[in-house]
């Protein structure tokens, strides 16, 4: 409490002051006086004895300021008049730092956005991802919930203030004779109520809402701004959606949505839609789609939670067995947890690595301030030598190395803003919140923390190794030596080692993930993406019955075919990289099951000519043609998975299978199975092919497929033609999701291709950074043993010897540090297993053309300065000395 | 400010002032006139202390609690602070006379021309 008090006092302590300082002028004028000077020559003279009188008033006050801060101000003053001093050797270590930094700094951004930051929520911490667990498949496996499950869910449980449930569901608005397709949600009617966001203009969704025969929507913010002026009568009035009248309840605020994933649904539908119809979604206890999100009940905990909606799944499954037998518990999970859990372990891989890299900087600008500090070696010896204390140099230094930091973590936001900019407009991630990350207050505080540790962590050594000598030692060095200063040299080659350790680290991952990228881009995904365009095209289902629909597609698929540059067309769903995908039970004849034991596999919907336009290749039997018509027999078409799964010793050709979908799926048909085709990759490249069947689209339009269209020219170029081919037939029909199939294989691609591409980057970074390490000692050690060189060839020694001598303390540091590195690196690898595909953590090539690398490096990177050494001129060098 | 930047390089070191104040209100308690032309005679006019760069060193010595202040009537009828050392004053004092001479012991070998 002394400072308080001092506070206080310390207004009286400078008045005091000032007395006395006027009553020391007036005795001294009087004294002057006496000796017969003029009243005003010995005011004149007593102030100019006496010196700047405000001068003075700041020193006296400067006495009862807080004493640290103050030296270190002077410190800090000092330093930046050193620094300014060798400006060559500040700016190298301050760009060092600010890469460094910078790169760190960029990262954490991408961090703090993606796994740091709370959700836009109110009490976000209490919101949870709910969902069914499948125990018919091994390992943690989330299943969608229907919503006669979601009803009871939300009556039954015990720990949730309310839960609520959403699902994709696109609609085509059309409006003033135009029809535009548009992301939106069908949402239950507490969902706002529960994430804690109310409409900005008109009435939340309620109960009533869910009932069939009604009809209402909630608009976004952009949605309402782009195709409603912003008009705030739009409440209460009817727009037309899928060729039906639904009634805006409100507005939503600017920004909302959930999940936050890109972009975010154009608008949101209550669940009456989906209780229509005679046999309403509603009440399908077998058709999952929803997602469930729940807010827990003030003071209940994730574990209670667990418990209580895993007896509410086991009741249900009990209950339920034909549906829900695989169900018996579910799965909960914090929402912001479950949003990133799978970038999670990618993303402290990135910053693991920024942080190895940061080191390699530390270790580099701590060999740079020592190497300088040996010039400087007896200005320290002379400041000792007047009195200064260990403390204080080494204080002086490390205000030194932390003003270098500082900068260079200055210059470093610079550098991570621009690198988070470069990040999104290069990498197209599906990340969610990625779009977010942002230079904010705690990603400068984290810089500005960093900053600080990095300047103490480097200049720390090299400090405490100055301050070490003895004043006397110190000055008597001042003249040449022969032998240099030994422990420093320890401590330098130190830091050259543990630079090339972590730069192999770095670069044996990045190794590890080139590897492992180039397997992923070589995988076969069953079909040939080049010169394939897609696209969907919204046709209305209630504007077409079911037949008339698959009649419109073939006419669609004729006239596009016919389109010059195009080679074939067809359509299917789904497209394969695409996460959209449902299962559906089925029952082999011949192999009576229980309905809740049925198994289940990925359904495809396809029209003839798919396989051959994606050039899958077929294996037995025959793909679709004219004959799987409407009228036609019903058929199926297998792929190799499945057959290898369900028909291992027999011919699967002539099986019958009979799948539970279409208008009737209680009465579905006995379907033969006419062929086998090659397994196309649906999930991704790097997942295996799993078992998956497809239908005619005739016999089961469930949904508007994919177009895919084979050219002969480049994809994009007939986009135009096929767009007016279309609209040749109907014009209301609205195109969407227009890509080329490697434009979907590379954004499957997209995560791995980002992990890679950085943390080459970064390894990058670090062998340039050890190298110049290397560099750096190797130059210094030339130039402190010239002498010796000089010597050495004034006795005989050849220039190759002293070649050879450079090089080989450069080949040893480079050799050790290649030891401890792959020592390091057996023990970190592991832990990237997982961002691996197809390649061992302990990848022998990997370790060894990283070990070689490094090794090369080291020997270029001496030979510079040996080369130097071997061109003196021995007799110069002894008369210089 | 050519007047202050004089007065920094007269300074001999960091604590010469203080110590040198101390010794002198260790003799006789006095204000900060009498103790500048205190320290201008004893030096025999050699060490040219600029008058005013005595009142920040008071100050720290006051802060520190080696010194105590007070104002008094002198005896020219004069409002004076009168300053006195403190015990840990004089214990400071000592110190720093010991280490100040071991310093000069140390600054003279190394500044010796024939080196050991």
């Amino acid at each position: 409490m002394r400072w308080l008090k001092q506070l206080v006092t310390r207004q009286g302590i400078y008045n005091d002051l000032s007395e006395e300082i006027e009553q020391h002028l007036a005795e001294k004028t009087e004294a002057l006086m006496a000796e017969g000077m003029s009243r005003e020559d010995a005011e004149r003279a007593a102030r100019r004895e006496f010196g700047n009188v405000t001068r003075i008033h700041e020193r006296g006050r400067e006495a009862w300021m807080w004493p640290l801060a103050e030296s270190l101000w002077a410190d800090m003053k000092f330093a930046f008049r050193q620094l300014t001093k060798s400006p060559g050797f500040a700016l190298t270590a301050i760009l060092t730092i600010a890469l460094g930094i910078g790169a760190t700094t960029a990262i954490f951004s991408l961090v703090n956005a993606v796994l740091l930051r709370p959700l836009p929520f109110p009490e976000q911490d209490r919101l949870m991802w709910l969902s069914l667990q499948d125990h018919s498949l091994p390992g943690v496996v989330p299943q969608s919930v229907s919503y006669p499950d979601y009803f009871d869910w939300r009556a039954q449980n015990h720990t949730f203030e309310s839960m609520a449930s959403y699902a994709r569901s696109p609609v085509i608005l059309q409006q003033d004779g135009d029809a535009q397709r548009m992301d939106a949600q069908v949402v239950s009617s507490n969902f706002f109520q529960l994430l804690g966001v109310a409409p900005m203009l008109g009435r939340d969704f309620n109960l009533q809402d869910e009932k069939p025969g009604n009809r209402a929507v909630m608009l976004s913010y952009a949605l309402w701004q782009s195709n409603f002026g912003g008009s705030k009568n739009i409440v209460g009035k009817t727009i037309q959606m899928d060729d039906e009248k639904f009634v805006v309840a409100g507005v939503m605020p600017r920004g909302f949505q959930f999940p936050l994933e890109n972009p975010g649904p154009a608008l949101w539908k209550s669940i009456a839609d989906d209780a229509d119809g005679t046999s309403p979604k509603t009440v399908q206890r077998g058709f999952n789609v929803l997602a469930v999100i729940g807010r827990l009940k003030t003071g209940a905990t994730l574990d209670q939670a667990r418990a209580d909606m895993n007896l509410v799944a086991g009741n249900l499954a009990r209950e339920y067995p034909d549906n829900d037998k695989q169900f018996s518990s579910a799965l909960v999970e914090p929402e912001l947890a479950h949003m990133t859990g799978d970038v999670r372990p990618a993303l402290r891989i990135l910053f693991g690595a920024v942080t190895l890299m940061l080191l390699i900087v530390c270790a580099n600008v701590a060999g740079l301030l020592l190497a300088r500090g040996s010039r400087r070696h007896a200005e320290f010896a002379l400041r000792a030598a007047i009195g200064a204390s260990r403390t204080a140099i080494v204080r002086q230094l490390l205000v030194e190395s932390v003003t270098l930091s500082v900068c260079g973590g200055a210059a470093g936001v610079a550098l991570a803003y621009g690198l988070v900019q470069a990040a999104e407009r290069l990498m197209p991630l599906d990340i969610p919140r990625m779009n977010r990350a942002s230079i904010d207050g705690s990603v400068l505080l984290f810089d500005l923390a960093v900053s600080l540790v990095a300047g103490i962590a480097f200049g720390l050594l090299p400090a405490l190794r100055m301050a070490r000598s003895t004043p006397a030692q110190a000055l008597r060095e001042g003249s040449r030596t022969v032998a240099g200063v030994r422990g420093q040299n320890r401590l330098h080659n130190g830091l050259v080692i543990a630079q090339t350790a972590i730069g192999m680290v770095l670069l044996i991952g990045s190794g590890l993930l080139v590897r492992s990228f180039i397997r992923i881009v070589n995988v076969d995904p069953g079909f040939d993406s080049k010169h394939v365009l897609t696209m969907r095209a919204g046709v209305s289902f209630l504007k077409m019955q079911h037949d008339q629909h698959f009649l419109f597609y073939q006419q669609m698929l004729a006239r596009i075919a016919a389109v010059p540059g195009v080679g074939s067309a067809s359509a299917g769903w789904p497209l394969p990289m695409n996460s959209s995908n449902v299962t559906v039970s089925f029952n082999i004849q011949g192999r009576p099951m229980a309905k809740g034991d049925e198994p289940s596999e990925s359904l495809g919907v396809i029209m003839p000519g798919y396989f051959e336009t994606m050039r899958t290749p077929l294996i037995a039997g025959r793909t679709f043609d004219e004959r799987d018509g409407l009228k036609g027999p019903a058929t199926i078409v297998i792929n190799q998975a499945f057959a290898k799964k369900y028909f291992p010793h027999e011919n699967p050709l002539g099986q019958h299978i009979q799948v539970r979908v279409g208008d009737d799926v209680f009465n579905s048909p006995m379907r033969e199975v006419v062929g086998v085709v090659g397994d196309i990759k649906r999930k991704g490249l790097t997942a295996e092919a799993d078992p998956q069947y497809y239908l005619p689209f005739a016999q089961a339009v469930i949904t508007n497929p994919y177009m895919v269209i084979r050219t002969n020219v480049d994809p994009m170029s007939v986009q135009g033609a096929v767009a007016a081919a279309i609209h040749e037939l109907d014009k209301s029909v609205p195109l969407y999701q227009v890509s080329t199939m490697d434009e979907i294989i590379s954004k499957s691609t997209a995560q791995p291709r980002f992990q890679t591409f950085l943390l080459t980057g970064f390894a990058a970074i670090a062998l340039v950074l050890a190298a110049i390490g290397l560099y750096g000692l190797l130059s210094y050690i030339v130039v402190q043993r010239t002498l010796e060189i000089g010597l050495r060839m004034a006795l005989g020694a050849q220039r190759r010897d002293v070649l050879g001598m450079i090089v080989k303390r450069g080949f040893m540091l480079a050799l050790l540090g290649v030891a401890a590195g792959l020592a390091a690196s057996a023990m970190l690898t592991r832990l990237m297993a997982t961002m691996l595909f197809r390649v061992h953590p302990f990848d022998p090539l990997t370790f060894a053309v990283t070990s070689a690398l490094l090794l090369v490096v080291g020997v270029a990177a001496s030979s510079v300065p040996a080369y130097r050494a071997a061109q003196m001129d021995p007799m110069k060098t002894l008369r210089e000395q | 400010m050519a007047f202050s930047k004089k007065t920094e390089q007269r300074d001999l070191f960091r604590g010469a002032l203080e110590m040198m104040i101390l010794r002198s209100v260790l003799r006789e308690p006095m204000h900060g006139y009498a103790l500048v032309q205190h320290i201008k005679q004893r030096s025999n006019e050699l060490l040219q202390v600029e008058e005013g760069s005595l009142y920040p060193a008071l100050q720290r010595l006051l802060r520190e609690g080696l010194v105590q202040a007070e104002w008094e009537i002198s005896a020219s009828n004069r409002r004076v602070r009168t300053y006195r050392i403190t015990s840990a004053g004089k214990k400071h004092l000592e110190h720093e006379i010991s280490s100040f001479e071991r310093m000069l012991e140390g600054i003279s070998l190394v500044l010796s021309p024939n080196e050991s």
